[in-house]
């Protein structure tokens, strides 16, 4: 073997180890995410895998077990890199010290400052920031447009208020009697807090109590709206299965066109098309009880990186890439998925739907309720709100419902 | 002897200590958790929402049992025989009962739907009802939705062990009794049914036992509605411990809970021990 040809084998020798010392030094990432997330994160988890050295692995978590996996895998220090779970149960982790501060990160980062002031909201805690949004989805009005026409309302004028609502749906139900004005899923806490809350919220009210000595259910834009609720109830305007609804039926009913107007989430959507892709509708924000107030529910999923975690700065790494550009628009948008910045509403992917546009708008204008024992305030199937929707609704007592609601929340608060 | 022991000692008795000593505390899901003696003892004497759902499920229990050992005896009497056509009854009766439970309970609950399900469709078909009933409205309604989902799911079950009781009974004692004229329901009553004691009270137990412990159907078909009217007893328990994350109370409920289970089956078996030395 010649000095030339022992260099050349030492020259390739190296070049082959430094080669898989790189590889050695790619990472793979766990993340948790719920089901009902999973085909958004997807979206995103496969689009960094696709760009990045480093790989992220997902790993799908029934809904309901989200809470008590990442408490005891806290508390065994088992968790994964990173965590994708419902923005509600923020305040609780936080407060549980389940997350990992990521205040400097973010406010460093040039584009969190334009990330939907309701995600940053709740991912607050004590003056720092713990999560970032994720996979946003937000509460929206939908209307069939062909039951509008057919009923002599202009289909191209959704109703601006509550009491329009109520009006339009006197009109849609006159149709026939198995064609209704007005659709919510009564036995359903969850849907309801989406759909029905921010017409409250809209109208001037505060919905929970963030401690024992904070008011819930303040303003009259509660009874305002419950009052209407009941009336279209009575009037038989609403399924009477909406009673018993327990969220199973939530877009359902819409689906088969014969329901005028609905409270929905932006799924929908993308579910309309897919599933009826002859039925017009139209998408408009969520209204009080005035014309001009508006509001959303903004739900969907934040991401946080779980205490405890092994790839603190790639996670990191993650989370800031997550809220660029192109994550947002190449992960997000191009799949008809909201991004978690408002102003990337009016992106080349939405332009051909302006309803998807009206829809990621309404991230702007949305809420998030920032309190402890959400799940027991309201998404409980025994919850106090539910409660009193049902007794103020179904049973016609919206002062005692009201009231006992107020009562029974406050004391959640204070636990 | 001693592997039992062991099995015992770690797959039961180490959990129920736990279990003990989390009741004693206000522990979260969320982590933390102070010693508060028997707070939460006291706290279930006055949570009328437990109350409300142990009564519930004392109800169902005493609703459905009878109906499982009813028809599930009955079952047993019409396929007892090896016959083929009996055979292949038994094997239809029993295919419910490898379903799960979670399976069946949604196959149930869209069969009640008022849209789409194929119940209120045969119902109106029949003219039995005019309109197309919303089952999951009333609690009543619902009470017997689920009655008749977990029936269809598990009568298979008890007939099975009806079959092999009523097997088990010496043929001699029956051909003496046809010799001696006794007729069908004779034979039914006085040698069939008190030689399958056994058998009536191990169905009883494992029927009740499982009807106190009722999650499952009522989680998926009823979500605790309306108004938390169908709420069970376990359902509770849940709904404390991993809805609003209170573990320590919701090991106080489920060791009260234990202690009535434990406390009817003692009274059920010594009922029965007395008869039978009767």
């Amino acid at each position: 073997m010649t000095t030339r040809t022992l260099r050349a084998a030492l020259a390739a020798s190296l070049v082959a180890s430094t080669a898989v010392a790189a590889t050695a030094r790619a990472d793979t990432m766990t993340m948790w995410v719920r089901a009902s997330g999973t085909n958004a994160a997807s979206t995103l988890v496969n689009l960094w895998n696709a760009t990045h050295s480093d790989k992220v692995e997902l790993t799908t978590i029934p809904d309901n077990q989200m809470v008590t996996k990442l408490a005891t895998g806290v508390q065994a220090g088992e968790v994964p890199d990173l965590v994708s779970f419902d923005l509600i149960y923020m305040p609780d982790f936080m407060k549980a010290g389940f997350l990992t501060d990521l205040t400097a990160d973010l406010k460093a980062n040039p584009n969190f400052a334009s990330v939907a002031k309701a995600y940053v909201d709740i991912a607050t805690y004590e003056g720092k920031l713990y999560g970032a949004g994720f996979t946003p989805d937000v509460s929206i009005l939908v209307w069939n447009k062909d039951l509008f026409k057919k009923a002599g309302l202009d289909p191209d004028k959704p109703p601006r208020s509550v009491p329009e609502i109520h009006e339009d749906a006197k009109k849609i139900h006159a149709l026939g009697a198995d064609t209704y004005g007005f659709y919510f899923s009564g036995s359903c806490p969850g849907c309801n807090i989406f759909t029905t809350s921010p017409m409250m919220v809209a109208s001037g009210s505060k919905m929970l109590p963030a401690n024992g000595n904070d008011d819930a259910l303040t303003g009259e834009g509660v009874k305002d709206v419950l009052e209407q609720f009941k009336e279209m109830w009575s009037e038989g305007l609403v399924p009477k299965s909406a009673q018993a609804d327990n969220g199973s039926n939530f877009v359902a009913l819409f689906k088969t066109g014969k329901i005028g107007v609905q409270g929905a989430g932006g799924f929908l959507i993308s579910d309309l098309k897919r599933d009826v892709p002859n039925m017009n509708f139209g998408v408009t924000f969520l209204p009080g009880m005035k014309d001009g107030e508006v509001s959303s529910f903004v739900g969907g999923d934040v991401v946080a990186i779980p205490v405890g975690s092994k790839h603190v700065p790639l996670a990191k790494a993650f989370i800031a890439w997550e809220l660029t550009d192109e994550a947002q628009l190449e992960g997000l948008a191009k799949n008809n998925i909201l991004p978690s910045r408002p102003a990337l509403a009016d992106n080349k992917y939405f332009a051909a739907d302006p309803r998807i546009v009206t829809t990621a708008k309404a991230l702007g204008v949305g809420y998030v309720p920032w309190v402890y024992h959400f799940a027991d305030m309201v998404n409980s199937d025994s919850s106090p709100w539910i409660n009193m929707l049902q007794r103020a609704i179904f049973d016609g007592d919206v002062d005692g419902a009201i009231k006992e609601g107020r009562e029974k929340m406050k004391a959640i608060a204070a636990e | 002897m001693a592997p039992a022991l062991i099995f015992v000692g770690v797959f039961v008795l180490v959990p129920l200590g736990q279990l003990i000593a989390m009741s004693m505390t206000d522990r979260s899901l969320l982590g933390g958790g102070r010693f508060v003696g028997f707070g939460n003892y006291i706290k279930i004497w006055n949570d009328a929402g437990f109350w409300r759902a142990l009564l519930f499920t004392v109800k169902y229990t005493i609703v459905l049992t009878p109906i499982l050992m009813i028809l599930g005896f009955g079952l047993a009497l019409l396929t007892v025989d090896n016959t083929p056509l009996k055979r292949l009854t038994r094997t239809v009766a029993f295919l419910p009962v490898v379903i799960g439970l979670s399976s069946s309970s949604l196959l149930w609950f869209w069969l009640f739907d008022e849209q789409v399900g194929l119940l209120n469709k045969l119902l109106t078909d029949l003219r039995v009802i005019a309109q197309p009933m919303v089952w999951f409205v009333s609690a009543d309604l619902a009470f017997w939705a689920v009655v008749i989902s977990i029936t269809w799911k598990v009568v298979g079950f008890g007939m099975v062990l009806f079959i092999a009781g009523i097997q088990s009974i010496n043929p001699e004692i029956m051909e003496a009794a046809v010799v001696d004229g006794a007729r069908y329901w004779a034979r039914v009553f006085r040698i069939i049914l008190p030689l399958s004691r056994r058998i009536i009270l191990l169905t009883t137990l494992i029927s009740a036992i499982g009807s106190m412990l009722a999650f499952d159907q009522f989680y998926i078909m009823t979500s605790g509605g309306p108004r938390g009217q169908t709420f069970t007893a376990v359902y509770w328990i849940y709904q404390n411990s991993f809805v609003s994350f209170k573990l320590g109370y919701g090991a106080a409920l489920s060791i009260v809970l234990t202690l009535i289970i434990l406390a009817f089956s003692t009274l059920q078996i010594a009922l029965t021990a007395r008869s039978e030395a009767k």
